[in-house]
């Protein structure tokens, strides 16, 4: 078996060799690699960074509104939503905001900032910010604009959240004096596992008359 | 009342889960920190798993907070791990999201917590003892709480954020303090005396004979396999059951129960080392004088237990550090160590209550060891002769002799029972219904029937006897009595049909309660919160359509007595904001704003809870069920 033997000399020269084809892309292998690693540490860190600092500028946002301090609420959520727009507490100050303006009874503003979040990726918020711009609508009196709104929203993205469409369409169906599809509306969100605490009550007050004949 | 329990559960989260800790507080050694890998878990969601002590626990802090409410176990039960689920979506989520609580947040509010305060001031030591009390390390605690800070964080965004428009509050009241005038009148049950005729009664006993039959019955003999017929043959040595009582020694053996209590010096920043340990030395010399509660109240730097004279409650192996252990179980009533050292510092331990442990000897408890050893060797012949059982009672479907030949067992026979009722192996619901099952009306073996995990029955069918009608003589005055109350519901229920119709037709009510004699009563400015009238009432009233023009919307309800209540609702009076409303008008509009974003926060909870990967096993999706 002497053919298979290499003698230190031999091994060092098929070393050398390798080294001579591969040794640049072996290098450059390395260095991207930690350049990788750096660069996604850093990554992290920058947003973990971020986060922190949204988050304390939110703990904030909480305690003027808890205050009434509402110019302090104006201030904070601006900054937020300027600074770190990227961010989940970006949404959350948002509606804080929409909230304010809708006390404040600036209708038009606290519409644009929600019409704003209802566009966002995050799937439950965006919901929660339609549904309250809806809300709002039925106040200004958009009855119709409000129906077009619901029926825009994409039924794969707001499963979950059909029940709480089904009742504001019930709720802007009254609002248009439209009493039968209201009451469809209503019991619509009642079969979808509604958990509104006025939804009974909006239903009981809507009991057509014929239903009177029919019972005995 | 469910859904107020679910409102409340998804309260602030750190609140819930530091009412749960400061229980655990009150209970030293009591905590399940456990390792828990070798069982199997209960539920999933993403790679957490939860066992069921991991319920048990939530179960207890749950209860906590709804005691005296009134609900069952179960239903708490299911809902505990429920929430626990819940909240586990939700922290997964809000991670997930990136959302962080600092350093600096978390430790604002952890001073907050009246726990870990002093005279109103956070105070270190107190912070330090009561985590370690639970066996917690500060790092396990600061993270838990900031968990729950960013849950919070998550629910103030939807829930704090909510609003209610004048026209959200303005509605609600509306239907709220809506008035309704109603007037009614209540056609009685006739009270009827007239006998029916023969024909009625013949017919009445045709048409409803099920109701007068004697039931179907039936007998069985049967073969028992029981655990506990075997384990009585079991032959037993005085050899073999000490070895037995040997090895099943722990079962015989009552644990020594030891109370301890311990005075802290603590080494900090302020105290070093040297300090604490000559306090510490210093007061084990005033113990020759003085009390050791007494001590424990005047120097312990762990104010928790110093009120209580240091106070640990009763020891448990495992639960403290292993200097602190040792010292605790080597120490006589009463004696005092001398000072141990722990991370906290030094501590002095005695022993306040001693009971010795007390290992049974073998005679006194040779009984006892008889019957678990035969239960124990006859166990596996159980489940041998219960596949034997099962596979011959199959091959031979039209005989029970050969089984019970093979297996010495007797054939056995019942009385005979119904579907409903019997005596004997027939007391038993599982028997029954594979008794009247059609397999068995066949004429063949059943299948085996588990009574409990140690009785095994396979029968067959003895006498069959169909239902048969009883003599219409013996059940004349039920089916009279029957006839007539059946009949005078109808005349009330017709009347009262009949009077609703002309109402509707446009006659007054008046008129048509002089010609029938009955009264009207008349009550106005009904409203739904302030029930003038029986609740039934009440709410038939306010479900009835509302009038059209000046016709009045007219309604039956059924009493459970029989009368029927006509009720004409005359006028409904849209709900204004009362004075008494307009106080708290900002209140209401806050209530309001906060139901909805309540509502909203749980819609949020299912939408998450509905994408997540949650598993559970068999049992608990039962106990799921049970929760709703």
């Amino acid at each position: 078996m002497e053919i298979l033997d290499t003698t230190e000399e031999e091994r060092l020269e098929s070393a050398q060799r390798w080294w001579k084809e591969n040794g640049q892309s072996t290098i450059i292998g390395v260095v991207l690699g930690i350049v990788i690693i750096l660069g996604w540490q850093y990554w992290q860190e920058y947003k973990h960074t971020q986060a922190e600092q949204a988050s304390t500028l939110y703990a904030q946002l909480l305690k003027a509104v808890e205050t009434n301090a509402n110019d302090n609420v104006q201030k904070l959520a601006d900054q937020i939503q300027n600074e770190f727009p990227k961010t989940d507490y970006a949404l959350f100050s948002g509606l804080l905001q929409a909230q304010l303006k809708a006390q404040q009874n600036d209708v038009e503003s606290a519409k644009q900032i929600l019409v704003k979040i209802g566009t966002s990726s995050n799937k439950e918020l965006s919901n929660i910010a339609k549904i309250r711009l809806v809300r709002l609508m039925l106040a200004n009196k958009e009855y119709e604009q409000g129906l077009q709104l619901i029926n825009q929203v994409d039924p794969a993205s707001s499963a979950s959240f059909s029940s709480n469409y089904d009742e504001l369409v019930g709720d802007l169906y009254v609002a248009l004096n439209r009493l039968d599809q209201a009451r469809t509306s209503y019991q619509t969100a009642l079969r979808n596992g509604s958990k509104s605490p006025l939804l009974q009550l909006k239903i009981d007050d809507l009991t057509a008359p014929e239903r009177v004949e029919a019972k005995k | 009342m469910l859904t107020k329990i679910r409102d409340k559960a998804h309260g602030i989260f750190a609140q819930v889960m530091l009412i749960g800790m400061c229980v655990a507080f009150g209970l030293w050694g009591i905590n399940n920190y456990t390792d828990s890998s070798k069982e199997a878990g209960v539920a999933s969601v993403g790679d957490k798993t939860f066992y069921q002590q991991d319920v048990n626990k939530a179960y207890e802090q749950y209860s906590q907070q709804f005691q005296g409410m009134g609900i069952d176990e179960q239903s708490l039960k299911g809902q505990a791990l429920e929430k626990l689920i819940s909240d586990e979506v939700l922290l997964q989520y809000v991670r997930k999201q990136g959302l962080v609580a600092t350093d600096n947040d978390t430790r604002e509010f952890i001073k907050t917590l009246p726990y870990f305060q002093v005279n109103g001031k956070f105070n270190d030591g107190q912070y330090k003892a009561l985590l370690n009390s639970q066996k917690m390390t500060a790092n396990e605690f600061v993270n838990r709480i900031k968990n729950a800070l960013i849950m919070e964080q998550f629910q103030g965004g939807i829930v704090n954020s909510s609003f209610a428009t004048d026209y959200d509050v303005d509605n609600f009241f509306k239907i709220q303090n809506q008035q309704r005038d109603v007037d009614s009148m209540t056609v009685a049950i006739p009270v009827l005396t007239e006998q029916p005729s023969d024909a009625d009664i013949a017919s009445y006993y045709q048409q409803h004979q099920a109701q007068y039959q004697i039931p179907e019955q039936l007998s069985i003999e049967y073969v028992e396999l029981s655990l506990a017929e075997l384990a009585k043959k079991v032959a037993v040595t005085d050899e073999k059951l000490k070895v037995f009582y040997d090895e099943q020694k722990d079962s015989y053996t009552t644990p020594e129960r030891r109370k301890i209590s311990h005075i802290l010096f603590v080494v900090n920043d302020k105290v070093d080392d040297k300090t604490a340990l000559e306090k510490a030395l210093q007061a084990k010399q005033d113990l020759a004088t003085k009390d050791f509660a007494t001590v424990a109240k005047e120097v312990s730097d762990d104010k928790l237990t110093a009120k209580t004279g240091g106070d640990l409650g009763l020891f448990n192996a495992g639960s403290m550090e292993k200097p602190l252990e040792d010292a605790a179980t080597t120490l006589k009533l009463n004696e005092v160590s001398n000072p141990v050292k722990s991370k906290f510092g030094y501590h002095l331990i005695t022993v306040t209550e001693l009971v010795a442990g007390d290992v049974k000897p073998f005679d006194s408890v040779k009984e006892e060891v008889t019957k678990a050893y035969q239960k124990a060797q006859a166990e596996t012949g159980f489940y041998e002769s219960g596949e034997t059982l099962t596979a011959m009672s199959f091959e031979h479907p039209d005989s029970l002799q050969a089984v019970a030949d093979t297996l010495g067992l007797t054939v056995q026979k019942s009385t005979l029972f119904t579907k409903d009722k019997g005596d004997g192996i027939a007391a038993e619901d599982k028997i029954r219904g594979v008794a009247f099952s059609e397999e068995v009306l066949q004429g063949n073996n059943s299948t085996p029937i588990e009574l409990g995990s140690d009785r095994l029955v396979v029968l067959r069918q003895l006498e069959h006897k169909e239902a048969t009608a009883r003599d219409l003589n013996a059940v004349k005055t039920d089916i009279i009595a029957a006839l007539l109350a059946d009949k005078a519901k109808l005349q009330a229920v017709t009347q009262a049909k009949q009077i609703v119709a002309r109402l509707q037709a446009g006659e007054s009510m008046d008129a048509i309660a002089t010609e029938q004699k009955l009264s009207i009563k008349k009550v106005t400015g009904l409203s739904r919160n302030k029930p003038q009238l029986p609740e039934p009432l009440t709410d038939a009233i306010f479900k009835a359509a509302k009038p059209v023009g000046d016709k009045p919307s007219v309604v039956i309800v059924p009493l459970p007595t029989g009368e029927q209540v006509i009720i004409s609702v005359t006028k409904v009076t849209t709900g204004i904001i009362s004075d008494d409303d307009k106080k708290k008008l900002a209140l209401a509009k806050k209530n309001i704003a906060h139901a909805f974003g309540q509502a909203e926060f749980n819609t949020v909870v299912n939408s998450l809870q509905s994408s997540a990967d949650v598993t559970l096993t068999p049992k608990a999706q039962l106990q799921e069920q049970a929760a709703q």
